[in-house]
């Protein structure tokens, strides 16, 4: 791993303006990735982990606004460029990979239109070649007989091919930093396996960063190197990943990583956390978890700094001071 | 015989007499091309003889693929789908020969919990009203009786009395998977069938719902049947685990067994794609070539040989059955013969 920056998010705020008050999705995070790292951001529904994505493509739906904080890529901040500027940005530096293959393909185009539609605001080429180009992408993502393929609709290939046309339609225009959010509602195991080989695959050839926007700890596992947990808009804690699942800091996450059951080994009780995340509308004064947290005690009142627990690990709670 | 029993009966707790038993079941849909000569094409052979016993006071789970059948079977079972072929008993009843009371006694001792809680309630209805349907539907009760019944209810998956009057938007995921448990609980069922009961749930709200479903499973002696596909889930639930692929069980197994010392290259497949709990824990790693195949046009043989990592010849032409290899422990492949 090299040591150069690509993003660096600092104390970016993304608020909602509703009519019934101000909601702060996203309430001061920072967070940074380096070249061919990959970052997992853990957290519930509600938690601002999809909203920080959002916030990065710059493409925070109405009535939501950034409204404090940076996000420097590749040394600029984004929050000052155009809608243009960022349209840009968006196709080429930072890219967005969608898990479901079925919605994120067009289905009345083939398989090359859609690829050479992308190439083309890459490249000033005649069709010939920025076909040519669609046909490497392809064989790039180990799709056999790619020539052949191009004139296919989505409709006729299978699950697995579509998500590696998604995967060649992403680097097509070799991205920076890869932003994979993954929905709730889980794919069948092999399925997902095959998309999370087909991300590394990617990341080896282009060396693009990763974040993953998750709830599911196995990903993590699998997948990321650091690893940041968000509750209700803030990072509680964060970490180089084996440091994280050996030595949480955080009571959340450490409620977390005990209630989800194990395949290797027998329980007859999960641990459980009580209660459910709180609507961020009507947050608790202090800390946000301090309502299920067990060790919850006077000083959880005031909201937690952010304390160093050991190298490159922080976490929000009193108990690390 | 189906007398009306409770929940907690004592010949039902007896070892070997299966609540549930599906004999050979077969479920094939006819697919038709054109509308006004419609020719008989193909059959979808969704569920393709399967056996299975569900035991009083335990849980038996399906593991699969999407498409593998699991969700037809429980359709079965649930009485919303009739078999091609193959009989389903109920307390040693064929369910083919039930009469009137037998069929309605049938209907309320088997309930249902789904996997998204935000559709499978009626958003017009109280909270009161979705957990007493069943009741009013299968009993004759006064309104006191029923109020009580669902207060009742209430406490019993651990909510509160006064949530009884509110509307499910005022729920979250969480909550309202409770809700639709006390609506299955309120007939006093033998068996639930759970077909991904957390999976559209939140991580931190999981452990819950699954700890509430045991502890009723052990208070009431409630059978389950449970749909799952993350298989951590199926060993925490578990006491018997089957494994579908294309239609048929291609594994029958206790969890541990099944996942300490899997036989058939399917299962050991979907073990080394689950998610490690650790990062430095490393998996086997099989890779499966291809998909899943369509099942209008199932391979010959084995459903399983062109994926297989170890395939044979005969593979391709005979059919394995499901046989005891270890006690207990059941696998339908020729590499055990």
């Amino acid at each position: 791993m090299t040591n150069d920056l690509i993003l660096q998010v600092e104390d970016l705020q993304t608020h909602f303006f509703t009519r019934t008050g101000v909601v702060k999705a996203v309430d001061g995070i920072s967070f940074e990735l380096r070249r061919g790292e990959t970052l997992g951001i853990v957290g519930e529904s509600g938690s601002g982990k999809s909203m920080t994505a959002w916030s990065i493509l710059g493409m925070v739906p109405h009535p939501g606004r950034i409204v404090g904080g940076s996000i420097n890529y590749l040394g600029e901040n984004l929050l000052e460029k155009s809608r243009g500027e960022m349209r840009d940005i968006r196709g080429s530096g930072i890219c967005m990979v969608m898990q479901d293959p079925l919605t994120s393909l067009n289905p009345v185009f083939t398989v090359g239109d859609q690829l050479v539609e992308t190439l083309r605001l890459e490249y000033d080429e005649p069709k010939r070649s920025l076909r040519q180009r669609a046909v490497d992408l392809l064989a790039n993502v180990r799709i056999p007989a790619a020539e052949e393929r191009l004139t296919n609709f989505p409709h006729q290939m299978s699950g697995g091919m579509r998500q590696r046309v998604v995967g060649a339609i992403s680097i097509s225009r070799a991205p920076n930093l890869l932003i994979a959010d993954e929905p709730t509602t889980s794919l069948d195991a092999t399925i997902q396996l095959q998309y999370l080989r087909l991300l590394k695959d990617i990341q080896e050839q282009t060396g693009a960063a990763i974040i993953f926007i998750t709830h599911d700890f196995g990903i993590v596992a699998r997948m990321c190197d650091r690893v940041a947990v968000m509750y209700a808009g803030r990072i509680v804690e964060q970490s180089d990943v084996e440091d994280m699942f050996d030595y949480p800091a955080h009571p959340y996450t450490e409620a977390l990583l005990q209630s989800v059951p194990d395949l290797d080994t027998d329980v007859d009780m999960l641990p459980s956390i009580e209660g459910q995340p709180p609507s961020l509308d009507a947050l608790p004064e202090g800390c946000s978890f301090a309502p299920r947290c067990p060790y919850a005690w006077d000083k959880c009142r005031d909201y937690p700094d952010e304390f160093t627990v050991a190298d490159r690990h922080t976490s929000r709670c009193w108990r690390s001071e | 015989m189906a007398a009306v029993a409770t929940p907690n009966s004592i010949e039902a707790s007896t070892g070997d007499q299966a609540l549930v038993r599906l004999e050979g079941i077969r479920r094939h849909f006819p697919v038709y091309r054109g509308n006004l000569l419609r020719k008989h094409t193909g059959t979808v052979k969704a569920v393709d003889g399967i056996s299975i016993n569900i035991m009083p006071g335990q849980t038996y789970s399906l593991v699969g693929e999407s498409g593998c059948g699991k969700t037809t079977t429980s359709r079965m079972l649930l009485m919303a789908d009739k078999p091609t072929d193959g009989d389903i008993y109920f307390d040693s009843r064929p369910m083919n020969q039930f009469s009137g009371a037998e069929r309605r006694n049938f209907r309320a001792s088997v309930q249902a919990v789904f996997q998204d809680p935000w559709s499978s309630l009626n958003p017009r209805m109280r909270v009161d009203q979705i957990i007493s349907e069943p009741l009013v539907t299968h009993q004759r009760l006064s309104r006191d009786a029923v109020r009580g019944q669902v207060q009742e209810l209430l406490q019993v998956v651990g909510l509160h009395p006064f949530h009884a009057e509110r509307y499910p938007h005022e729920f979250s995921g969480g909550q309202r998977q409770r809700i639709a448990i006390a609506r299955a609980l309120s007939t006093r069922p033998k068996l639930i069938v759970l077909d991904e009961p957390v999976s559209a749930l939140d991580v931190s709200i999981r452990a819950q719902i699954l700890n509430l479903l045991k502890e009723l499973q052990a208070t009431y002696e409630l059978s389950y049947l449970l749909i799952a596909h993350n298989l951590a889930t199926v060993r925490y639930m578990s006491h018997m685990v089957g494994v579908m692929y294309l239609g048929k069980i291609v594994e029958e197994s206790p969890p541990i067994e099944l996942f300490t010392d899997p036989q058939h290259p399917y299962t050991k497949a979907l073990i080394s794609a689950s998610l490690p709990a650790h990062p430095r824990q490393q998996r086997e790693e099989i890779v499966l070539t291809g998909e899943v195949p369509s099942p209008l046009d199932p391979p010959g043989g084995c459903a399983f040989h062109p994926r297989c990592p170890f395939v044979m010849e005969r593979c391709a032409t005979d059919i394995p059955v499901l046989r005891e290899y270890q006690p207990g422990h059941a696998t339908a492949c020729h590499l055990y013969d």
